[in-house]
């Protein structure tokens, strides 16, 4: 089975009524999309938004798709679409550069920004995330690290990463498992109760 | 956690799990929220590794998409609805609500109007071979006890219990949804005229939810015939017609 088979299989559980597999979809791909969006625009929290425009757009259209392309490649295409056309809408739109701090609204505005991932004190916690997650694979014996920087960074497939690693396809599968549970259990130590969603849940 | 599963998560995000492996874990993701988180992580881990620039690490994107979509409809028939999908679940149309409903009825209903006309060619059956004579009840015990491949006969002694045998078993094939391993029919008999009316009678019951009506009304008017030993006839109709709607009998 491929990614995009598998993906299949959740958009069809969306199809016959399952939301939840939809969740699934976009926790796989919310940063691709993220990512995806910052090369159109450059602030993060409004890449944010474009790409949460994209997956309701997405969830709204799932109906008809039939599974003619892969799935990313169908959201690839509209979150291009919803990045250009919220560019255009932007342009038509007048720039305000006075913001008035005593107004309760917009101090609020300001305040929620303040808050938000992309501000300094969220960045540092991708960072850190990004530290500890560095550090567990730098702490993984030599065929774990290879076998998830293979799959992650490189992108293969287990059966290109077993041909290059000259190991069965069952154990690539392994190691990468345990590669993924080692740093997972890093994380889970330093972020005990759950990371970003259960902040913004607070 | 099981380790075989969380191995199974990691396969299906990559895209490498079986497809009827796949299904099933998609199926346990809809209502372990502690598997979805481990999802959630696994995708961080990823973009992590990826060192995607500006590209925050957390589950904003989908907490707001799934806040909004919560209030969407639900497509299809709901019948995939998790319990973590039920919790933001919106309101399913009464219109899809009645389909699913009417499609549950039908799977109950269709095999038990199929025991039914078992049921009652059994009894007609059995009503016009009591009437036919005193001995024909021990002839028909006779045949009973003697092994056959039939799914209807049982080793039961009682003649007369055989029809009403039969209506738990079939039930039991067919609630299951099931098809039975194997369709069988009554070893040939050289007994009596009787003994072949017997076994000939269990070969119809047992054919009954495949034959049409017509085609068993002939066979049992066959049976009614040949109580004279020219039970031929009708046999080889019953059997033609079994094999004609049912292919997997002999």
């Amino acid at each position: 089975m491929t990614a995009e088979e598998s993906d299949l299989v959740l958009v069809k559980r969306v199809q016959r009524g399952d939301k939840s597999a939809f969740d699934l979809l976009v926790r796989k791909y919310q940063h691709k999309v993220v990512k995806l969006v910052l090369r159109y625009v450059r602030n993060p929290a409004e890449a944010e938004d474009i790409a949460q425009e994209a997956f309701i757009k997405a969830y709204r259209a799932l109906p008809q798709f039939r599974g003619d392309s892969a799935f990313y490649t169908w959201m690839y295409r509209i979150a291009i679409n919803t990045a250009k056309n919220s560019l255009a809408s932007r342009d038509r739109s007048p720039i305000r550069y006075d913001l008035d701090l005593t107004d309760p609204e917009e101090s609020h505005g300001v305040q929620t920004k303040l808050q938000d991932p992309d501000t300094p004190e969220g960045m540092a916690l991708t960072e850190e995330i990004r530290g500890i997650v560095n550090s567990a694979i730098d702490a993984l014996p030599e065929e774990l690290k290879t076998a998830i920087v293979l799959r992650e960074l490189d992108g293969l497939s287990y059966e290109e990463i077993a041909a290059a690693m000259e190991c069965p396809v069952g154990t690539v599968r392994s190691r990468i498992f345990r590669a993924r549970e080692a740093i997972d259990k890093r994380l889970r130590e330093v972020f005990e109760g759950g990371l970003g969603r259960t902040e913004e849940m607070v | 956690m099981n380790e075989e599963l969380d191995s199974q998560l990691s396969a299906m995000f990559d895209g490498e799990l079986p497809g009827g492996e796949c299904e099933l874990i998609a199926r346990r993701l809809s209502r372990d929220e502690a598997l979805r988180s481990q999802w959630s992580r696994y995708s961080m881990i990823g973009a992590a590794i990826r060192a995607e620039r500006g590209v925050a690490l957390h589950d904003r994107v989908a907490w707001r998409v799934q806040s909004t979509i919560a209030a969407e409809p639900v497509y299809g028939d709901g019948a995939d609805v998790g319990s973590t999908n039920a919790r933001t679940a919106a309101v399913v149309p009464a219109e899809v609500l009645r389909r699913a409903s009417t499609r549950r009825w039908a799977r109950f209903t269709r095999p038990l109007a199929g025991v039914g006309i078992a049921a009652s060619v059994a009894a007609a059956a059995i009503l016009f071979l009591r009437v036919q004579g005193g001995d024909s009840g021990e002839m028909l015990a006779e045949n009973a006890a003697t092994p056959t491949q039939s799914i209807v006969l049982t080793p039961e002694p009682a003649a007369v219990t055989a029809g009403a045998a039969v209506q738990p078993e079939r039930v039991a094939l067919s609630s299951n949804g099931r098809e039975p391993d194997r369709y069988t029919t009554p070893a040939p008999s050289t007994q009596t005229n009787l003994a072949q009316n017997a076994s000939l009678a269990n070969y119809v019951v047992a054919h009954s939810e495949y034959s049409g009506p017509i085609s068993r009304r002939m066979a049992l008017l066959g049976l009614l015939g040949s109580e004279n030993g020219s039970a031929a006839l009708p046999e080889s109709t019953a059997a033609k017609d079994a094999g004609a709607e049912a292919p997997d009998a002999p």
